[in-house]
């Protein structure tokens, strides 16, 4: 057989390029970046960073702030309250964000293929999502009341003994608080998922079938490994969304009754506007947006850790 | 279901909705403060935003237009709002120029950061109103910062036919009350309603104040709330030893209903009495407010003078305000019996005029409560009006822990005083 072996053709010259573009950016793709940047400087950056001042301060919205360096930090190391909202804050991150994952998977699952009356099923699971969470939160008022529809709904059963003022014992008010949040999310991270599910190639598991894959496999060996992506944006919306959740609290029990459903986010309103002590209130706030930070750029190290392996 | 249905357009026209609500939202913030010019309206941002004291608001302010000598615009919002943005308010630079706000110290640190219009001129044509009234609306240096014109009365309220069903009378001592307690427990009735729960957990503060100003009198009670005393002193242990013989007394939903709805437990006979204000009567029929009654709150140690909650109730102004001679034009009529009387005819006729020559609505139930707080050595404010704002929360998780774990008042006595602490030094 004959070698071909090509003479080492001189590559030719880069060709120039036709169409250089021109040194100069076009105002109006100027303005499109820099305006947004203006706006988003202004309204986000701006206070953030004041907030962060704000957090080596003494400040009661009024006087002019006073510098107390790392006091207001160190005063959350012996600040019993602020200890009960972290812990309120990572028992709410572990089942709200466990539940609302496992569930909207879960569902996803359950009402990706098409089916007759499918669409139906979608729509009621996703409508909690369109819904504000204050007008979520006065229903499940009224259904948490002493004399609501949950304990009527016990009574009914003849378990008298499981009726409880829920949203005002201190055992039962925080797991009363996540079950609206929960309706509400489970719906959401379903349609994030769906959308994952669609991405799938349909021929990956054609070809598991005629391998012989069970069910299972098919589920730990193709779907999960796909849903990688949406997995991370999940993530960061759980994250968030638990950090910052604080509608659902307010309005159900404003932290209450003594802590017992405090969050970190209630917490800092409560300190903010309530007790008027603005420069604890941002340093608590700083500690939410690090703990966000943190998690979620933990994770994304990790996958794009993952992705070039 | 398609989830491209979220396409790029809909996403920037969402951006774009969003960004409109927050530059309209500015809009409206800048907008409530008015002009900043001398000359124009008179501003006033109230705070009474029940139906009825609204209403009586209203035809206060049209009766002072009507008169011509200055003009003034109500703006209603809702309490909560308007308690949590008063400092916003107060330090704008465009302030709305008056205000409903309370007498006593929950308005000092206000006056104290020079926020507040120095309405002494005003106050030296109330002749007819006490010394007592003039001191509860000075602050620290002297100045009247407040002009007040309303104040009430909080009892233990009762329907006087259910009490006549069940054949109780209304106690006077402590034994006699426990014994009204016991009488109802055996009928099946919860005795005590309270509702501190959903919204209103300060009405809860009523008891703790009542029992100390009954124990440990009235004067004691407004140095704890000033941080002369701590919260876990022995007497304010005794408070809670008293306050646990009767919480077995208490309805089990004491607090989880907001007070509105353990009105309507009262007054359908669920409960049998109540400790409350008297504007527990705007959010009742009428029909039933005939069969109203209240007894004063029992007395523990009869070697305490009788100091009765009696708040108070009023206006205070911006000192950054440019119209000036309007606001207190304004004050002056608010002072007059006139005003007071049209308020009062307006409202559900439960409250008091500050003024001694206006006139009450005249039922029996309102001169018991008027001869009451006459006959009253002593009369404290609130917890919030004798301490500030910030402190009420910090009362709140502590008095209801307490009815959660009765058994744990030593531990729930040293993390209020922590917390009240903080408040006081910050």
């Amino acid at each position: 057989m004959v070698a071909l072996t090509a003479p080492p053709v001189e590559r030719p010259a880069e060709p120039r390029r036709r169409n250089k573009p021109s040194r100069r950016l076009s105002p109006l793709l100027l303005a499109f970046v820099l305006v947004p940047l203006a706006v988003e400087a202004f309204w986000v950056f701006w206070p953030a960073i004041q907030g962060v001042y704000l957090s080596f301060t003494n400040w009661d919205g009024i006087s002019p702030p006073t510098n107390v360096g790392l006091g207001n930090y160190t005063e959350m190391a012996t600040d019993p309250v602020f200890g009960k909202a972290l812990l309120d804050t990572v028992i709410w991150l572990v089942l709200f964000g466990g539940v609302s994952a496992v569930g909207g998977l879960a569902m996803a699952i359950f009402l990706q293929r098409e089916r007759r009356g499918v669409g139906i099923y979608r729509a009621a699971l996703f409508t909690p999502v369109v819904f504000s969470l204050v007008a979520t939160s006065l229903i499940w008022q009224a259904m948490y009341q002493p004399d609501g529809l949950i304990n009527n709904v016990l009574g009914g059963l003849g378990l008298e003994s499981w009726q409880r003022s829920w949203l005002s014992e201190s055992g039962t008010a925080l797991y009363a608080v996540i079950v609206p949040a929960l309706w509400r999310q489970v719906g959401y991270v379903m349609v994030l998922y769906l959308a994952g599910l669609k991405g799938i190639d349909p021929v990956l598991y054609e070809a598991a079938t005629v391998d012989g894959a069970s069910k299972w496999q098919q589920f730990t060996k193709i779907t999960l490994p796909q849903l990688k992506s949406v997995n991370s944006v999940v993530l960061s919306v759980i994250v968030i969304d638990s950090l910052r959740s604080f509608d659902v609290v307010w309005s159900l029990t404003k932290g209450g009754p003594f802590h017992s459903s405090e969050l970190l986010s209630t917490y800092m309103y409560a300190t903010a506007f309530q007790s008027l002590r603005l420069g604890y209130a941002s340093a608590l706030a700083v500690v939410i947006f690090l703990l966000a930070f943190g998690v979620i750029v933990t994770y994304l190290v990790r996958a794009f850790k993952e992705s070039d392996s | 279901m398609s989830i491209d249905g979220l396409s790029r357009r809909n996403f920037l026209a969402g951006l774009g909705g969003l960004s409109a609500a927050a530059i309209l939202g500015g809009c409206a913030t800048s907008a409530s403060t008015g002009t900043g010019q001398a000359g124009g309206a008179v501003t006033l941002q109230s705070n009474l935003s029940a139906p009825l004291p609204k209403a009586a608001m209203e035809s206060v302010v049209a009766a002072f237009n009507k008169k011509g000598a200055a003009q003034a615009t109500l703006n209603t919002v809702a309490s909560e709002t308007f308690r949590t943005q008063l400092p916003s308010y107060l330090t704008s630079g465009n302030p709305p120029d008056l205000y409903t706000w309370y007498a006593g110290s929950v308005g000092r640190s206000y006056a104290k950061k020079g926020l507040l219009l120095d309405l002494s001129d005003v106050w030296s044509g109330l002749t007819d109103y006490s010394a007592a009234t003039k001191t509860l609306s000075s602050d620290d240096s002297g100045k009247q910062i407040i002009v007040p014109i309303t104040y009430y009365w909080w009892g233990m309220f009762y329907r006087k036919s259910n009490f006549a069903k069940w054949g109780v009378q209304p106690p006077t001592s402590w034994d006699e009350f426990l014994k009204v307690c016991e009488a109802l427990r055996a009928k099946g009735i919860e005795p005590i309603g309270m509702g501190a729960g959903g919204t209103t957990p300060w009405v809860a503060s009523a008891w703790f104040d009542y029992l100390d100003i009954r124990i440990n009198g009235a004067t004691y009670h407004r140095e704890l709330l000033a941080g002369q005393h701590r919260f876990d002193d022995p007497q304010v242990k005794a408070v809670f030893a008293k306050w646990k013989e009767v919480l077995p007394h208490f309805d089990k939903s004491a607090t989880a209903i907001p007070f509105q709805d353990a009105t309507t437990s009262l007054l359908q006979g669920r409960t049998g009495m109540m400790l409350i204000g008297t504007f527990f009567a705007d959010a009742a029929p009428k029909d039933a407010l005939d069969d109203i009654d209240f007894f004063q709150f029992p007395i523990i140690d009869p070697k305490v003078p009788i100091a009765e909650e009696g708040p108070t109730d009023g206006f205070f102004a911006s000192a950054k305000t440019p119209r000036g001679p309007e606001v207190k034009e304004f004050l002056k009529f608010l002072a007059t019996p006139e005003a007071q009387e049209l308020f009062i005819k307006n409202s559900a006729g439960t409250v008091l005029p500050v003024n001694p020559k206006a006139k009450d609505s005249g039922t029996p139930l309102v001169a018991k409560g008027r001869k009451m707080l006459a006959d009253a050595a002593d009369i404290t404010q609130f917890f919030n009006r004798d301490s500030s704002d910030a402190l009420q929360p910090t009362a709140d998780a502590a008095l209801l822990q307490f009815f959660a774990q009765p058994d744990q008042v030593d531990s729930i006595l040293a993390t209020w005083q922590a917390a009240a602490e903080k408040v006081w030094q910050s």
